[in-house]
């Protein structure tokens, strides 16, 4: 844990730092590439900008709303296929097949029919996160050891008991994997339908600003959005570590 | 009456079209507080047989009785299983894990404490209780798995090849240990084990499985007095028993 976030910090300082003097040394074109220390003043304006502050709620919610009706839907699918495998032989080649093509090329067969607002956002990000969020659950299913699921039952466990004693717990820590790989996506899928064709949102923002070559406000959204990612990812990432704390040293041993 | 009464089993299974006969006429019947073991080949269906008597599959014929009362579906009350694999559930302490079969049953958590930490004191890991599975050693996750078949105070635990992943050493200490955890409790045990040394020192009586379809082709009585010391594994009279058996599964018609 410590040799993490010394790794973290030393891979902050030397990008950060490496900007800043980059930057104040002249090394690169001022217009191309402004310090750091600017690029966060803007930011800082931008946060306190009522309008800045909706265009990123908005894409904030886009995201949420999508993750939150990707997951249940896809735990849920995988959770059938892990448990109806004559259902996972027919329909596993398929989610392969999904998931092997880049969703990117089918945003204009969304636009085309659904619109560039709120909904086509929503939808797009759905289906980056069900794909990977459904092929971790499935896996879930799968990885529940069967001679636990046996002795509970000669300990009198009920199907019920077996589902919340046994499967919820051993699924965890890969559905929390697939949550978190699903979130990525989900915020993939939004932000490029954003970038792509929209009216507002954050990734219209920062597509604008590179169009303008507006760089400092260009890169003070692209510094925010990965700080937030980051933040996201990290917490669900603990989340992982916390679960899946049982399994670490049996997997290394 | 017997604690289990098992006559002309028979299991089949279908591999594909066709037909794997894995018991055929099982016959036996094992007493209040008697220590009984199975021996026989790997894949004679000894596992399927104890799969059986735990309620977790059906028989094609024949029928199986636990205390007179006829097997079809787990009894919790009446066996306690301990498992080759000592399926203990890694997210639970070793106490919470002996515990699982008494909290299933929705039994309060003071009552069943005091209970699980003296069955943990029983197979010797008190110190334990608080650990985790992967922070034990085999030998220790099997001895949690004891106290855990015992959770419910059936007067029957069945055993599957409990000891059969140990090293010798502590297979060893783990039989002898078993007598005694055996002898404190009175509990009727079936146990299960390809190894007839382990067969013998352990039983007082063992029964002989033929390949498959497994049959029991003899029933023989161990009569070294206990308590039992390692020590008679050496002895003439024991390996005299251990040659018949070896004799009796090796010329048993594959």
């Amino acid at each position: 844990m410590g040799a993490a976030v010394a790794g973290y910090l030393t891979f902050a300082v030397v990008l950060l730092g490496g900007w800043e003097l980059t930057a104040r040394l002249a090394l690169v074109d001022a217009t191309l590439l402004p310090p750091l220390s600017e690029v966060c003043v803007i930011l800082w304006r931008f946060l306190h900008d009522p309008r800045f502050i909706a265009d990123l709620g908005l894409t904030g919610g886009e995201v949420a709303v999508a993750f939150l009706i990707a997951a249940p839907l896809a735990i849920s699918t995988g959770f059938l296929l892990g448990e109806r495998l004559h259902l996972a032989e027919t329909f596993n080649p398929v989610v392969h097949f999904i998931l092997a093509v880049p969703q990117s090329i089918f945003l204009p067969v969304f636009i085309l029919a659904f619109g560039i607002g709120f909904l086509e956002k929503v939808l797009f990000g759905i289906t980056h996160a069900y794909f990977v969020i459904l092929v971790n659950s499935f896996a879930a299913v799968r990885s529940i050891p069967r001679p636990l699921v046996a002795a509970a039952r000669v300990f009198g466990a009920t199907r019920a008991q077996i589902y919340t004693r046994i499967y919820l717990p051993a699924m965890l820590p890969l559905i929390l994997t697939g949550l978190r790989l699903g979130m990525i996506f989900c915020i993939i899928g939004v932000l490029l339908a954003e970038m792509y064709a929209s009216r507002r949102g954050i990734g219209r923002l920062i597509f604008t600003w590179g169009e303008g070559y507006q760089i400092p406000q260009l890169l003070a959204g692209i510094v925010l959005v990965s700080v937030l990612t980051i933040a996201v990812n990290e917490a669900m990432r603990l989340g992982e570590l916390h679960v899946g704390r049982f399994y670490a040293r049996a997997s290394a041993a | 009456m017997p604690v289990i009464e098992v006559s002309k089993l028979g299991k089949d299974f279908s591999a594909g079209r066709a037909r794997v006969r894995a018991l055929a006429d099982v016959s036996f019947s094992v007493e209040e507080g008697q220590f009984v073991t199975l021996v026989g080949p790997s894949g004679c269906g000894k596992s399927t047989l104890l799969q059986i008597l735990a309620g977790l599959i059906a028989a094609t014929s024949g029928e199986a009785r636990i205390e007179g009362e006829r097997i079809c579906a787990p009894m919790p009350d009446k066996i306690g299983m301990v498992f080759q694999d000592p399926t203990l559930l890694p997210w639970k302490t070793a106490l919470a894990n002996v515990e699982f079969p008494l909290d299933l049953r929705g039994i309060d958590r003071t009552a069943r404490r005091k209970r699980c930490a003296a069955l943990l004191e029983l197979v010797g890991l008190s110190e334990f209780a608080d650990h985790y599975p992967h922070e034990l050693s085999g030998g220790m996750r099997q001895r949690v798995a004891i106290a855990r078949g015992l959770a419910q105070d059936p007067r029957l635990i069945l055993m599957d090849e409990p000891f059969a992943a140990l090293d010798e050493q502590t297979r060893t200490r783990m039989g002898h240990d078993l007598l005694d955890i055996w002898a404190k409790t009175g509990k009727t045990v079936f146990f299960i084990t390809h190894s007839l040394t382990e067969a013998i020192y352990l039983s007082d009586v063992v029964l002989v499985m033929s390949p498959r379809p497994g049959q029991v082709i003899d029933t023989i009585a161990i009569d070294f007095p206990r308590p039992r010391e390692v020590d008679i594994i050496g002895s003439e009279a024991f390996g005299r028993i251990r040659n018949r058996i070896w004799h009796l599964i090796a010329e048993a018609p594959a």
